[in-house]
């Protein structure tokens, strides 16, 4: 059946938790991509035919015009497909830029493609040139506040800092309070989680 | 959805007078701003001298905050000092944060209408060309280099579409349920019936009416 495929292909995408991707399917969209290619040749055969038959593309309605229409249709919906399944994964990785520094964890990096991971960059940098333009941090503060301060548990060695209000020693597995905008940045890059409760 | 500003209403009583009042601080603009953006599908007008205010004056509170923890100053009156910093700070970021993400969704839409063009800031604008060409570039080479030659546009099926179909828009007429702050008296919905805003009332209808109280 025609768009079957790219059918499989979307359902995939939308089969995947919301925000999480699975591995880019190279296989099913080339095989994809062939069958657009295949559309193509038998579209353009039949209108070279019915020209040779010095039909009317526009006003004869046989089976051959109708022939044509249905591979064009397919072809759109291919694309359709097609365009979706990149698209929709293009925006979770639009949405990475805005919790993950420049540099991809390596099990989210194995799933993108080489275009997808170029993607991931240049966006990145989009993002941070406007962050600069404006002299603000957007990617802090995504819930709304509640209190100055939060407790933390530090996950990973960071050492001593200087924060904005204090200089810590932030061991492995210490317990303390913090501004929660110098927390943000370490929870984000996952040295640190935050206590409730 | 408020409606706080509304000049040249009839009938202010002392409670219209009380709420104008209290939504001109820079601050309810701000939140009223933010949440109008926060709730409308499609991007608003930039609230640049608006923004600019705000920044300032959370740069001015913040001095002032230093200043009181070089004196000393009670840790109480620091800490709420600092709160109401933090919480205008998230406004703020997060005013711009939702900007962005409608701009990353519905890029090419923007950017082919002049009118909601014209309603980003110069640095949005910037950020709406840059996306629009890491967009573009990724979708050319993920799919459309590789289609046949009268379908590679990513703005329509194929060459003989005529209008752009292949863009994402804002749905703008889906149905949002909305309050009416006071009372605004009968407006024209659709073609057919008149709404009637009844302050406290509750109303189901098309997006149009939020541009109306907003």
């Amino acid at each position: 059946m025609y768009g079957r495929k790219a059918y499989q292909l979307v359902k995939e995408f939308t089969n995947s938790e919301s925000g999480q991707l699975t591995g880019f399917n190279d296989d099913l969209f080339a095989q994809v991509i062939e069958d657009c290619k295949e559309h193509v040749l038998k579209l353009q055969s039949l209108l070279r035919k019915m020209q040779e038959e010095g039909s009317d593309n526009q006003t004869t309605k046989n089976a051959d015009h109708f022939g044509a229409l249905m591979h064009h249709l397919a072809l759109v919906r291919n694309k359709r497909c097609l365009m979706a399944y990149v698209y929709n994964r293009a925006e979770v990785v639009q949405n990475l830029g805005w919790t993950i520094d420049l540099v991809l964890p390596l099990e989210i990096e194995e799933k993108l493609s080489i275009s997808e991971k170029e993607y991931f960059k240049s966006h990145s940098k989009t993002l941070k040139s406007y962050m600069s333009d404006l002299d603000i941090d957007l990617a802090v503060d995504m819930v709304p506040p509640k209190d100055p301060y939060i407790k933390v548990r530090v996950l990973e060695e960071i050492g001593n800092v200087v924060l904005s209000d204090q200089s810590a020693n932030l061991t492995r597995y210490a317990i303390l309070f913090l501004r929660r905008t110098d927390a943000e940045q370490y929870i984000s890059q996952g040295k640190m989680e935050e206590l409730t409760g | 959805m408020e409606s706080g500003s509304d000049k040249g209403t009839g009938g202010s009583s002392a409670m219209d007078d009380y709420e104008t009042l209290i939504s001109t601080t820079d601050a309810d603009l701000l939140k009223r701003s933010w949440r109008n953006e926060k709730a409308s599908p499609e991007i608003l007008q930039f609230e640049s001298s608006l923004v600019q205010r705000s920044r300032e004056q959370i740069q001015l509170m913040e001095e002032t905050v230093e200043e009181f923890m070089n004196n000393g100053e009670d840790p109480l009156t620091v800490s709420l000092y600092q709160m109401d910093i933090d919480r205008t700070m998230f406004l703020l970021r997060s005013y711009l944060r939702i900007r962005l993400q409608k701009i990353e969704k519905f890029m090419f839409h923007i950017q082919k209408t002049a009118e909601l063009w014209t309603r980003l800031s110069r640095q949005e604008q910037k950020f709406a060309k840059r996306s629009i060409e890491d967009t573009k570039q990724h979708l050319d080479e993920s799919v459309l280099s590789k289609l046949p030659d009268r379908y590679k546009s990513h703005l329509k099926q194929s060459v003989i579409s005529e209008e752009d179909d292949m863009v994402m828009e804002p749905k703008l007429d889906a149905f949002v349920i909305c309050r009416s702050r006071k009372f605004l008296g009968g407006l024209p919905v659709d073609d057919r019936k008149s709404a009637r805003h009844v302050r406290g009332g509750y109303l189901c209808t098309s997006l149009q009416v939020d541009k109306t109280t907003s």
